[in-house]
């Protein structure tokens, strides 16, 4: 079977990884109610961690579960590995929305 | 939808049919064991609290032993004590009796010694389960039904696994007209402002807001600052980003419905809905406090690890013998679980392995609860033997 990750809600710009993904991999793109579509990882991305599914510009908003769960801290491009890296919690004293 | 259950006189309706005898203060609980342990139908509620405490923690202690009496999984109450316990066996047994169901109480200090006390203990358990025997279930709706949540051994798989199926579960059951708590006021910090988006009204809000505060300042009064603390370095190695991510993923349990109200410790909601619970994260604590709220199932979402490996984790320790508890587990690590050691009611790792969506888990997880709602065991009602006092939510020194 095709290595998936769970887009939770359609809203997210990310995604978590359902197995350990390798660079360049193909993967099934999936919601709480089944297969939405493919893309490919433009890194490795572990079990349990997350994936750009858009192009998200430096200080635009990281969704998942539909909420923001932060602030991107660089340009992050679909298929990238999102995590602490690139990403700062939004509620950090500082945290700057870009509009 | 409709479950069978057991009509009690206050117009509520139990999904266990217990007779419970509760200590009334920890020197009380061998004899409040001793009585629940030589009858069949019957269960003891033993516990840690003791006389010499501030008031604020004697008034926990009340709603908590009282609320405990007062479920509708109980049929029927006998307080023991030995007579100077604070709160008072007689305090504990009047507000079980606004319940209306019986209720009796027995103190060494008002009885020919103890062993008239323990014989008259014995006599009165036998009679209220041969009574209790005698009921016969009935459909009700899905509406008098109650759950209430926990989660333990997170990781960012909970989320859209086992806590996301759980929160599935919660909106139907709500849609159905019936009622969710959820707890854990030190999880929610982070996410805070997402449920204050979810307050029913500006009542709510504030409320919860206030409550979050309050233990936020708590924890800084102590010279700790949790913002700064979350997500762990654990968290962060198993793909949870920021404190958001970590607590959305332990809020999806909880569902989208709306929040129609915020509850201190042990106090039952006043309506029907999605409530917030001030708690803590510890479990023996919070299930007391939720089954004292009217909880009728306990739903313990563990995400996997070693906690999931072996059959008592604390999640499992403190329970309440006539909550049912429904054991969900988002991941099983191998080697240390396996479907073989089947601890677990419901195994949610079917949405990581691909063979089940997070809707059909949410499915057969909601059927699950209709049925042990009429009466099926669930994994830790067919263990019987090792079991530990309820510990109590106290915020106060033991003087």
């Amino acid at each position: 079977m095709k290595k998936r990750a769970m887009r939770i809600s359609p809203d997210d710009n990310t995604a978590t990884a359902l197995n350990d993904i390798e660079a360049g991999e193909s993967i099934s793109l999936v919601s709480k109610s089944g297969p939405v579509g493919e893309m490919s990882a433009k890194q490795a991305v572990p079990f349990g961690h997350k994936l750009a599914v858009v192009d998200i510009k430096k200080g635009e908003r990281i969704l998942k579960y539909g909420e923001v769960i932060g602030l991107a801290t660089q340009q992050i491009n679909k298929g990238d590995y999102v995590h602490t890296h690139n990403v700062a919690s939004a509620l950090l004293p500082g945290a700057k929305e870009a509009k | 939808m409709e479950f069978l259950g057991y009509e009690r006189p206050d117009g509520s309706a139990g999904i266990r049919n217990y007779v419970v005898v509760i200590s009334s203060g920890r020197c009380a609980n061998e004899m409040a064991a001793t009585i629940a342990d030589a009858v069949p139908g019957a269960v003891p509620v033993i516990h840690t609290h003791v006389c010499v405490r501030f008031k604020e923690d004697n008034e926990k202690a009340l709603r908590v032993l009282s609320g405990i009496g007062s479920s509708p999984n109980v049929a029927a109450a006998i307080v023991v004590g030995v007579g100077c316990e604070n709160p008072s066996p007689a305090t504990i047994a009047g507000e079980i009796a606004k319940s209306k169901k019986p209720v009796e109480v027995f103190t060494i200090m008002e009885s020919n010694g103890f062993q008239s006390f323990m014989d008259q203990g014995l006599t009165t358990a036998r009679r209220m389960v041969a009574e209790a025997s005698k009921m016969q279930r009935k459909p009700f709706p899905l509406s008098h039904l109650t759950l209430a949540v926990k989660c333990g051994g997170s990781s960012a798989i909970s989320g859209i696994a086992g806590n996301a199926a759980t929160g599935m579960v919660l909106d139907r059951l709500i849609a159905e007209g019936g009622t969710a708590i959820f707890s854990e006021t030190t999880e929610v910090i982070g996410a805070d402002h997402l449920i204050v988006k979810r307050a029913a009204n500006e009542e709510v809000a504030r409320k919860f807001r206030e409550m979050v505060d309050r233990q936020e300042a708590t924890i800084k009064a102590s010279g700790e600052d949790i913002r700064g603390t979350q997500p762990t370095r654990g968290n962060i190695a198993e793909g949870l980003t920021t404190i958001e991510d970590k607590s959305l993923g332990a809020m999806a349990k909880s569902g989208t419905s709306p929040l129609q109200g915020v509850l201190e410790y042990a106090e039952k909601p006043k309506g029907k809905g999605l409530y917030f619970m001030d708690g803590t994260a510890m479990t023996s604590e919070l299930i007391s406090s939720e089954a004292a709220a009217g909880a009728h199932i306990h739903i313990y979402n563990i995400g996997g690890g070693i906690s999931s490996s072996f059959r008592c984790p604390p999640g499992w320790m403190g329970e309440i013998p006539f909550i049912p508890q429904i054991a969900v587990v988002s991941r099983r690590s191998k080697p240390y679980d396996s479907q073989e050691n089947d601890f677990f009611d419901i195994y949610a790792d079917t949405v990581i392995e691909g063979t089940e969506s997070v809707d059909e888990v949410a499915d057969r997880f909601f059927n699950e609860i209709i049925a042990v709602a009429s009466g099926k065991l669930t994994k830790r009602e067919m263990r019987k033997g090792y079991r530990e006092p309820i510990v109590l939510y106290t915020t106060g020194p033991i003087l």
